[in-house]
C-alpha cells in the first residue's frame, strides 16, 4: 500500500493499473486537471461532462469508483446519487461526490443520496490519493462480497440440482425395495398377511418375505442391516436375494431355517466397516401349523394366541457373520387357527419418549395384545400410532417394521371340518 | 495565500503536479473556457436569472480555483452567493469585478504561455 504522496505501486491490483475511475465533472479545467492526476497515479480514467452521460458511461463500463461533482447541468451529483443507488447493477458502487460546499447539512444530504465520501475542489493531492485509494479499497471488497456472493448462490442452485437428481433416484430405488415386499392380502390359502413398514431414511435397512415354499410350505424372514440409508439398503436387497425361495431350494433342498441361516452367515461376513445383519427365518408347514424358526441376532417375532398369552419367539445367537463356522438351533411351535405370528424390527419398539425412555418391548407386547379383537392391519397400525405416540413424532428414529400373519384356515381343520 | 496576487504560479504549478507544460495545457483550456462562463454569468445577470448566475459563477470559480488566481477566485465566490440570495443590483458591480480581474488572469497567463515560467 502505497504512503500518502507517495505515487501508488502499479502491481498492488485494483487500486492502482487494474483500477477504473469515472470521473464527472461539467468544468473542462477542473476535469482535465483531475483527469491527469489520476492518470498519472496509474489509474484508467473515464470522463464525463455531466451526470446523464455519466450514468451511461457507468452503466457500460462498471468503473471501481465514481468521482462525481456536486453541481452539473442536465444531472447534478446528487440526483446522479440517487439513480446509482436505485440500479440494480450499479447501486453498491463507490461514489466519491466532489464539491466546494462543506457545511455539515449539505454532506449530510450528500450522504443520505448515497455519497461514500467527499472530495474538496481545493484538496491537496496527497488528500486526493487517500480519498481515491480509500474508495478503491471498500469497492474492491464490495466486488470481492458480490462475487463471493453470486459464487454462493450457483453452488446453492447445484447443490439442489444434485439434491433433486439424489432423492429422484433415491425415490426410484426405495419404490424398487417396495416392490420387492410382499403384497398384503394371502398368499396362500388360510393365511392372512398384513405389514406396514417406514424405512427411517428413504432407503431403509430392513426387510421381509412371505414366500411359498412348495404346496405345504410358507417361508417367511425379517431381516435387520446395521447401519441406515443407501449402503444399507443395497446389503439387505443383497441378502434379500440369496433368501428367495428357489435360491434355498437349489442350495439347500429346503427351507429349513437353522441351515438358511447358517449358508447365510457363511456367505455374508462382517463388513469392512463391521456391518452386520440380524436374520430371523422361519418356515409354517401349512396342513399341521407347524412353525420351525431360528434366529441370528434377531430380536425375534411375537407369537398372539387367541387363547393363550403372548409369547416371543427367539433363540439366542450371534448376527451373521461374526462367526462363519457358527451352527444355529431350530425351535418349534405349533400355531392354531386365529393365532397371529408378528415379525419386527427393533426400530419398532425402541423408540424414545422426550424424556428418553424407550417405549420397549413389553409395550409393543400390550399393544398387539391390546388388538386381538381388530383386524390384524388394524391391530399392527394401532402399533405404530402407540409407537409414534410414545415419542411424539411422525418419523422413527431407526426403520421401523411390523409384518403379521394370521392362520385364519388350516387344512387339517378343514379337512377335518 | 495572498488573496490580492492575480496568479499563485507555484501553487498553480504543485496543483500540476510540477508538470509545467501540462500546466500550460491547463492555461490554454481556461483561456478558451472562462470567456464563455464570465459570459454566461454576465447574460444570467441582465436576465435577473438566479440560477443561472449562480451557475455560472459556480463554475467559473472551479477553473479559477485550478488556476490559482486568488483575487479572481474571491470575486467570482462572492458573485456565486449574490446569483444564490439574487441579489442582482449587489451582483452588477462583482460582476464587473470579475470581468476585469479576468482579464488581468489572462494576461498573466498569456505571459506565462509566452515567456515561460520566472525561474
Amino acid at each position: 500500500m502505497p504512503h500518502i504522496g507517495q505515487v501508488p505501486d502499479p502491481s498492488q491490483g485494483i487500486e492502482t493499473l487494474a483500477a477504473t475511475i469515472l470521473l464527472i465533472e461539467d468544468e473542462p479545467v477542473t476535469r482535465t486537471s483531475m483527469a491527469a492526476r489520476l492518470t498519472r497515479l496509474g489509474y484508467r480514467v473515464l470522463e464525463a461532462e455531466n451526470g446523464r452521460v455519466g450514468l451511461e458511461v457507468a452503466r457500460r463500463e462498471r468503473p471501481d469508483l465514481l468521482i462525481v461533482d456536486w453541481m452539473m447541468p442536465e444531472m447534478d451529483g446528487l440526483t446522479f446519487c440517487d439513480a446509482i443507488r436505485g440500479d440494480p447493477q450499479l447501486k453498491s458502487s463507490q461514489i466519491l461526490l466532489m464539491t466546494a460546499h462543506d457545511a455539515p447539512a449539505q454532506i449530510a444530504e450528500g450522504l443520505v443520496r448515497g455519497a461514500d465520501d467527499f472530495l474538496s475542489k481545493s484538496s491537496s493531492k496527497q488528500e486526493i490519493i487517500a480519498r481515491v485509494l480509500a474508495g478503491l479499497r471498500t469497492s474492491r471488497l464490495v466486488r470481492k462480497l458480490e462475487t463471493t456472493g453470486e459464487e454462493l448462490k450457483l453452488s446453492m442452485l447445484l447443490l439442489e440440482k444434485k439434491q433433486a437428481e439424489t432423492e429422484a433416484d433415491l425415490q426410484t430405488a426405495a419404490a424398487f425395495v417396495q416392490s420387492l415386499l410382499p403384497s398384503p392380502g394371502s398368499p396362500v390359502h388360510g393365511i392372512t398377511l398384513a405389514w406396514e413398514y417406514q424405512p427411517s431414511l428413504t432407503l431403509g435397512g430392513d426387510l421381509f418375505d412371505v414366500m411359498t415354499i412348495d404346496a405345504d410350505h410358507l417361508g417367511l424372514y425379517i431381516l435387520d442391516a446395521s447401519g441406515h440409508g443407501v449402503a444399507a439398503a443395497l446389503r439387505s436387497a443383497s441378502l434379500m436375494t440369496f433368501l428367495r425361495a428357489e435360491n434355498m431350494l437349489q442350495l439347500l433342498g429346503s427351507y429349513d431355517p437353522a441351515n438358511v441361516l447358517f449358508e447365510a452367515n457363511r456367505r455374508f461376513p462382517l463388513s469392512a466397516d463391521g456391518d452386520y445383519f440380524t436374520l430371523w427365518v422361519g418356515q409354517l408347514h401349512l396342513p399341521t401349523g407347524s412353525l420351525s424358526y431360528a434366529s441370528a441376532g434377531h430380536p425375534g417375532a411375537l407369537l398372539s394366541s387367541a387363547e393363550d398369552p403372548s409369547r416371543w419367539l427367539t433363540t439366542a445367537s450371534f448376527p451373521l457373520g461374526f462367526d462363519p463356522s457358527a451352527r444355529f438351533t431350530c425351535d418349534r411351535v405349533s400355531l392354531k387357527p386365529a393365532d397371529r405370528l408378528f415379525l419386527l424390527s427393533d426400530g419398532i419398539y425402541e423408540v424414545p419418549s422426550p424424556s428418553g425412555e424407550l417405549w420397549g418391548r413389553d409395550r409393543f407386547q400390550e399393544a398387539i395384545d391390546a388388538g386381538k379383537q381388530t383386524s390384524l392391519s388394524a391391530t399392527i397400525a394401532s402399533c405404530f400410532a402407540a409407537a409414534r405416540g410414545w415419542q411424539q413424532a411422525q418419523h422413527f428414529p431407526d426403520d421401523a417394521a411390523v409384518v403379521g400373519i394370521e392362520l385364519t384356515d388350516c387344512r387339517e381343520d378343514t379337512s377335518n371340518g | 495565500m495572498d488573496k490580492t496576487a492575480v496568479l499563485d504560479l507555484s501553487e498553480a504549478l504543485n496543483r500540476a503536479d510540477g508538470d509545467q507544460d501540462f500546466f500550460v495545457t491547463l492555461a490554454t483550456l481556461f483561456l478558451q473556457e472562462s470567456p464563455k462562463d464570465a459570459a454566461a454569468a454576465r447574460a444570467a445577470l441582465e436576465r435577473q436569472d438566479r440560477a443561472g448566475l449562480a451557475a455560472a459563477a459556480h463554475k467559473l470559480k472551479g477553473s479559477v480555483m485550478e488556476m490559482c488566481a486568488p483575487r479572481l477566485f474571491e470575486c467570482t465566490k462572492r458573485l456565486e452567493e449574490l446569483g444564490q440570495q439574487g441579489k442582482f443590483a449587489e451582483a452588477s458591480p462583482v460582476c464587473a469585478d470579475v470581468e476585469t480581474r479576468l482579464a488581468e488572469v489572462h494576461v498573466a497567463l498569456r505571459d506565462v504561455i509566452a515567456g515561460g515560467f520566472p525561474s
